[in-house]
């Protein structure tokens, strides 16, 4: 066992470290890669496959495809003898009080997304050792991108995994933890967020983890990367972000935007308009991707609706808390050359205003 | 590899388990005990295929175990009644490899991770008004097309094909079916000797081949053709070699011994080039090897050339299982490896000294399988004993020991002591015959001492007084005027001499003689103790 972090910022080709680490492998090593969105799992398949072909040693998957492929579809009957798993709900929840079965799966026999990382924990743990020699036995490497997103329950199993025969290896961005796999888990809730950073040091200290830390972005320009390091509490101690992005172009940096001016700026720039969900940004038709949802995609130029706690950060230095300092640290770091963020009163904001 | 079968329903196999050896099974039995059955669930289980088609399009009434199916229908009479089902499970060996197969979807109580295969027959949910409507006038058949069959391995994924992991060759040299000679079976075994990179070469050169005959030697044949008003609307008419997959190479390779095409080398070169081709992969990936009844089609000599082929081929990580009627098959390859199947019913050998082992080895044609198939056996010393102990019992009781389940066996020269262990170990109830040949009984029965409980197995002696052998014992019995009638034998002929030189034609003529015969004390003894 040998398992690796490596905490990157965003744009420091982390997805790219796994694609070329996959590539330098022997074929005869067979590697598992997770993820935790849809979107990603999709464009890392493409990337692996224009990288290193169709090679049949490495397979991408989800995170609860792992869990339910690996973990509960084969050794269910270890916690629940007789049944098998016939469904999976991704929204639902367990009644806050519900035990035994009623915890694990919905009234149609689907088991929830929430509770899957506590069940594949008890499911470890009752199989003595079969589900990991399993495991062992069907991957040599185990990579994890975007680790930050892990949560709750699924912390316990990782630990499960660092004492396993697989190696693990995991890349990922302390501040970029929007997703959850857990949304309600109180288990390891100390861990979330910001916290993660603590715990994954606490496994370093004990020998189990090797971190590594990686500062630079080779997507935002300079101006876009220091203005992304303010968005967190110096108090969290994250190092300094240092661009590597040289490129210059007539309109580079972060630029506030009055309300007046959005649509001459769009009709200018072309930027993706980024929002922080559906309700924001109706005052104008344009063509908005979710915070969320642009997660690990690039821009050239990004355009940014401010939310109220975003206003009260720019206007008056507030700090944001975990969660949204994390969404807006996404928004930010998705662009290479400008980030506009549509905001009509500064406060004591000294970003510069662009002008027609 | 295989390490539990387990059978329920399937033909005569009404709840079937079996945990094979891990190198050699000898599955012998009668006809009708279900040898090949087992052999066909096995492939089943592990290929979703039978005689190399899909279950799917297999599946018929006759699958299902008779007994089952009456006891639904009679309890559907009653009411209450369960649908019979089939269920095929192999366990197999908790190795590394085969862990994609592994799961607790098994029905080992208490719960255990291992891997392995499911192969069910169920009735279809979908059709649940169908099958409802159907016990409205119920027969024997059940209706099959609303049943369905589901396949999976432990860890309860669905499979479809079978698993990369798994890998099987069947050799079932009784039919050979004709495609082009090469069965289905055959074309699996000649893939499984080509890596992936080589088959695509082949194939990427096969179509080049033909493609060059389309441009080539057809060329003016197309030539002529574009002239001739074909199609509806005059485009021009052509011919190309086909190049669907329907005709992928390796339908049309046919393997040749020295340069005769397969199909037209005799049945039992044909079995035997199968049984090499299959068993000479690479070890580590054939896993299992079934082959039914390799004394077909085969001369003495072929088949001992065979067997020594299949016991230098089998490697490490193979499982053989052999169905045979042979006896020489049996001892050749090695007694303890026996599994008498009787519907069920599985008898092994366990305990069997390897000394005992290598002996029947070493006397391949002495017939173990006659003494494996038997109910009760007698073991008599000659052909003369034999006839004459039938004669005795038949006296007795109006019915032939065969009649009765007993088979009389002759045992020539053969170890009595080996004999006897070999029944002990196939818990066979066995009365011996000896004669004593001039020495005290006792004497000899002490080496025989270990084998015999006066319950399942007893020796039995005639008195020295009464005659060193089995001729002067009848005369000793019967008195020497009455034999001399029996025999027909000249007035001035010595009884005696003429029955010792003239054994077998003695013993035929007292078995066939209408007079009555006194049975020696020993032999009566030994037809009431087999009798019971």
């Amino acid at each position: 066992m040998a398992n690796h972090l490596t905490l990157a910022v965003a744009g420091s080709r982390k997805t790219q470290g796994l694609i070329e680490h996959c590539a330098a492998l022997a074929p005869t090593r067979r590697v598992l890669v997770v993820t935790f969105t849809q979107r990603n799992q999709h464009e890392l398949s493409e990337r692996l496959a224009k990288s290193i072909g169709l090679q049949t040693n490495v397979e991408v998957m989800g995170w609860y495809t792992l869990l339910i492929r690996h973990f509960a579809r084969p050794f269910l009957p270890f916690v629940f003898p007789g049944r098998r798993v016939q469904g999976f709900d991704y929204d639902g929840l367990p009644n806050r009080f519900a035990t035994n079965e009623e915890r694990f799966f919905n009234p149609a026999g689907a088991l929830y997304a929430a509770e899957l990382g506590k069940l594949a924990n008890l499911l470890v743990e009752q199989s003595q050792g079969a589900l990991l020699y399993r495991l062992e036995s069907l991957y040599d490497e185990i990579l994890v991108d975007e680790a930050q997103d892990l949560s709750g329950w699924d912390w316990e199993l990782l630990e499960k995994l660092f004492a396993s025969r697989i190696d693990i290896r995991m890349v990922g961005d302390i501040r970029q933890s929007v997703l959850s796999t857990s949304p309600r888990s109180r288990k390891n809730k100390q861990y979330a967020y910001a916290k993660a950073l603590a715990w994954f040091q606490t496994k370093q200290r004990r020998g189990e983890l090797e971190i590594e830390y990686r500062n630079t972005t080779w997507r935002c320009s300079p101006g876009i990367a220091r203005f992304s390091d303010t968005i967190f509490n110096p108090a969290w101690g994250f190092p300094e972000t240092e661009s590597l992005n040289e490129v210059t172009t007539d309109h580079d940096g972060v630029f506030l935007l009055a309300n007046r001016n959005v649509l001459a700026y769009v009709e200018r720039f072309r930027p993706q308009c980024l929002r922080v969900n559906v309700k924001s940004g109706t005052a104008f038709d344009l063509n908005y991707i979710n915070f969320k949802v642009a997660k690990g995609a690039t821009y050239e130029r990004v355009l940014i609706i401010a939310t109220g706690p975003i206003s009260t950060f720019l206007q008056r230095g507030k700090s944001l808390d975990p969660g949204p300092a994390a969404t807006f640290y996404v928004a930010v770091t998705r662009a290479q050359q400008s980030v506009a963020i549509v905001l009509d009163r500064p406060g004591q904001s000294l970003i510069p205003y662009w002008e027609q | 590899m295989i390490t539990k079968i387990k059978v329920k329903g399937y033909r005569i196999h009404r709840d079937f388990e079996l945990e094979p050896n891990p190198r050699i099974n000898l599955l012998v039995g009668g006809n009708d005990a279900g040898k090949s059955s087992l052999m066909e669930a096995i492939a089943l289980a592990m290929t979703g295929r039978i005689g190399g088609r899909p279950a799917a399009e297999e599946l018929n009434p006759y699958w299902f175990n008779t007994a089952v199916v009456s006891e639904f229908l009679d309890s559907l009479l009653i009411g209450e009644a369960v649908w019979p089902t089939i269920e095929i499970e192999l366990f197999l060996q908790n190795r590394p490899d085969l862990q994609a197969l592994c799961g607790v979807h098994n029905s080992a109580i208490p719960a255990q991770a291992c891997p392995g295969v499911v192969f069910r027959v169920i009735p279809n949910p979908e059709y649940d008004a169908e099958l409802q409507a159907w016990t409205e006038n119920p027969s024997i058949l059940l209706p099959v097309e609303y049943y369905k069959i589901e396949w999976r391995h432990f860890g309860d994924s669905e499979l479809t094909r079978r698993p990369r992991d798994l890998s099987i060759a069947i050799i079932d040299s009784r039919t050979i079916r004709t495609f082009g000679g090469v069965d289905y079976h055959l074309r699996q075994i000649l893939n499984d000797h080509l890596e992936p990179s080589e088959k695509a070469l082949i194939s990427l050169e096969y179509r080049q081949a033909k493609s060059s005959m389309s441009d080539g030697a057809l060329a003016a044949l197309n030539q002529r053709l574009g002239q001739v008003e074909a199609s509806l609307d005059q485009q021009p008419l052509k011919v190309a070699m086909d190049q669907t997959s329907r005709t992928s190479w390796d339908s049309a390779v046919a393997p040749h011994i020295d340069n005769v095409p397969f199909s037209m080398a005799g049945q039992g070169q044909q079995a035997t080039i199968k049984i090499s081709l299959a068993m000479g992969r690479h070890a580590d990936r054939t896993n299992v090897v079934m082959i039914e009844e390799p004394e077909n089609h085969l001369s003495h000599t072929s088949m001992v050339i065979l067997l020594n082929r299949i016991e230098r081929l089998a490697g490490e990580e193979q499982q053989l299982f052999i169905s045979t009627h042979s006896t020489y098959v049996l001892n050749r390859l090695g007694l303890d490896s026996l599994m008498l199947i009787n519907r069920d019913a599985v008898t092994t050998i366990t305990g069997l000294t390897p000394e005992t082992v290598g002996y029947y080895k070493k006397l391949p044609g002495y017939d173990t399988l006659r003494m494996a198939l038997a109910d009760r056996l007698v073991l008599v010393e000659g052909p003369s004993d034999e006839i004459i102990f039938e004669r005795i019992f038949h006296d007795r009781y109006q019915m032939t020991p065969m009649a009765c389940g007993i088979d009389v066996l002759s045992m020539r020269s053969l170890s009595l002591a080996r004999c006897l262990e070999l029944c002990a170990r196939l818990g066979k109830r066995v009365a011996v015959l000896r004669d004593n040949d001039g020495q005290d009984p006792a004497a000899l029965r002490e080496s025989l001492e270990d084998w015999l409980d006066g319950e399942h197995r007893e020796l039995f002696i005639g008195d020295v007084d009464h005659g060193h052998t089995l001729e002067p014992q009848l005369i000793h019995h019967n008195g020497e005027a009455a034999l001399r009638d029996i025999l027909g034998i000249r007035a001035d002929a010595r009884v005696d001499v003429w029955m010792t030189r003239e054994k077998t034609e003695a013993a035929i003529r007292i078995a066939e003689s209408r007079q009555r015969i006194v049975a020696p004390a020993y032999m009566a003894a030994a037809a009431a103790f087999i009798h019971g």
